[in-house]
């Protein structure tokens, strides 16, 4: 074998070794780090699952706990006229706070995301958020609501709405997002005059132009609201 | 062609067809990686994520102390006596009336006070429902108490509570837990004051806050 031909053996085979350790190192970048994006999104999203299961199950025990407490203050009122009186009373806060199921007239308000824009961007314009739904509540409440429910969960006295993007969280729900549907037992006539003004929900409004958010309603002769099936938290108000 | 030739032609086939492979599998996991990542990334990013878990924490303490008190009623009630289902509907009666509004309350809390001009409806429904959801249980504007039953409402004349104009300055009481209630003060006063429309946003913690307002209950007519 000529000393050339050595030579070139060499050459090629450092040329190897190089392109072995930059294609190493670009595996590594490349494929590892996405990798350990992905193992750590999933960890959290595994933590939001076992978060919203054992949320789901309190708040199965808190309703099943109302039905069983209210039966035993409707036992204790048929023995006494006065433990009745106080029964009386306390249903009928309870309704008023939203904490047993109301039915009656009302509409009906189905909200779902648009189409993100072409130069939007970052922006999420087009997905239904918890500003929205705040604002709707407002407008029904306004209008003559008695009772509200979001996606089935029932709005109270305390209620607040928070959430990022398109989700939206209800006191202490599992966030909810688009399509969403709000039901609103009350002044059918005056909810849906409300709503069909077009210089309400200026936001809401705006965005069905810009990115198509779709909104609709409609009256119906009679709504069932479910009974909030959480805490309506009052620990740290005494009364005077 | 010689024998000899042919191996080497052959040789150098394989060669191309290892590379080839080697290339595709490194290409392929390449490609399914970022596919996953971007199919797990949709729609939520991992703040949103922290949020999320640190809201449901928070609610599924709050959700564990209700069962507990729930509970503790039931034991008082399946004791049997009337004067004890007498006073679990008592304390229920005080603990929803003071949720809804109905009677003076007091407890530690926040004062924000907010000088403006031009500020609307929908921009005291945002400072109350943030304050709400840092804990609220018991809100006033200028001496109106407001529930979430309450409108507030923009007129021609300015923002009313309940029918009644509240002109700014607001002063917006919150009872409820002073801590997560200052630090949600400290956002939004921060916030205001980055508002053109806002000449002073101010905040202070009390250990015992009166909200002496009401609200009259509404007969229901429609619901039942």
């Amino acid at each position: 074998m000529s000393r050339r031909r050595v030579g070139s053996i060499f050459v090629v085979a450092a040329v190897a070794l190089a392109t072995g350790f930059l294609v190493a190192g670009q595996v590594k970048v490349q494929l590892l780090t996405p990798s350990n994006q992905v193992a750590r999104y999933q960890a959290l999203v595994r933590s939001v699952q076992e978060l919203e299961a054992s949320n789901a199950q309190s708040r199965l025990k808190i309703a099943v706990l109302r039905s069983q407490i209210d039966a035993l203050e409707a036992a204790a009122a048929q023995r006494s006229a006065a433990t009745q009186a106080l029964q009386s009373q306390v249903a009928d806060l309870r309704l008023h706070a939203g904490l047993t199921p109301l039915h009656g007239p009302g509409v009906e308000i189905d909200i779902a995301n648009g189409v993100p824009g072409a130069d939007s961007g970052g922006e999420v314009g087009y997905l239904v958020n918890f500003k929205d739904v705040q604002d709707l509540v407002n407008l029904l409440v306004a209008n003559g609501a008695e009772g509200i429910a979001v996606n089935g969960r029932r709005i109270t006295p305390l209620s607040a709405f928070s959430g990022s993007g398109g989700q939206v969280i209800i006191d202490q729900g599992p966030p909810v997002s688009a399509p969403i549907m709000v039901l609103a037992v009350g002044d059918r006539l005056r909810m849906e005059a409300a709503l069909g003004d077009p210089s309400g929900l200026p936001d809401i409004r705006a965005r069905e132009v810009q990115y198509q958010l779709q909104i609709s309603f409609r009256g119906r002769p009679d709504l069932a609201l479910p009974a909030y099936d959480s805490s309506l938290d009052t620990r740290h108000v005494g009364t005077l | 062609m010689s024998a000899r030739y042919r191996n080497r032609a052959g040789g150098r086939v394989l060669g191309v067809w290892l590379i080839a492979l080697l290339v595709a599998l490194v290409a392929t996991v390449q490609i399914r990686s970022q596919v996953e990542v971007e199919r797990s990334f949709a729609g939520t990013d991992t703040a949103s994520l922290a949020f999320l878990i640190d809201n449901l924490h928070r609610a599924n303490d709050s959700l564990q102390a209700e069962t507990a008190d729930l509970m503790q009623r039931q034991l008082t009630l399946q004791s049997g006596s009337d004067t004890a289902a007498d006073q679990v509907l008592t304390d229920e009666a005080t603990r929803l009336r003071a949720a809804e509004g109905l009677v003076p309350v007091h407890g530690p809390g926040v004062v924000l006070v907010v000088s403006a001009a031009g500020l609307q409806a929908l921009d005291l429904q945002d400072a109350l429902n943030n304050l709400a959801v840092g804990g609220a249980e018991a809100m006033s504007v200028n001496d109106r108490r407001v529930v979430l039953g309450v409108p507030v409402q923009q007129t021609p004349g300015g923002v009313t509570i309940g029918g009644v104009q509240v002109q700014p300055p607001w002063t917006i009481s919150a009872i409820g837990d002073a801590n997560r209630l200052a630090q949600a003060a400290d956002l939004m006063t921060q916030q205001m004051r980055a508002d053109r429309r806002v000449r002073q946003a101010t905040y202070r913690v009390e250990a015992d806050l009166v909200i002496r307002a009401i609200v009259t209950e509404r007969p229901f007519v429609y619901g039942s």
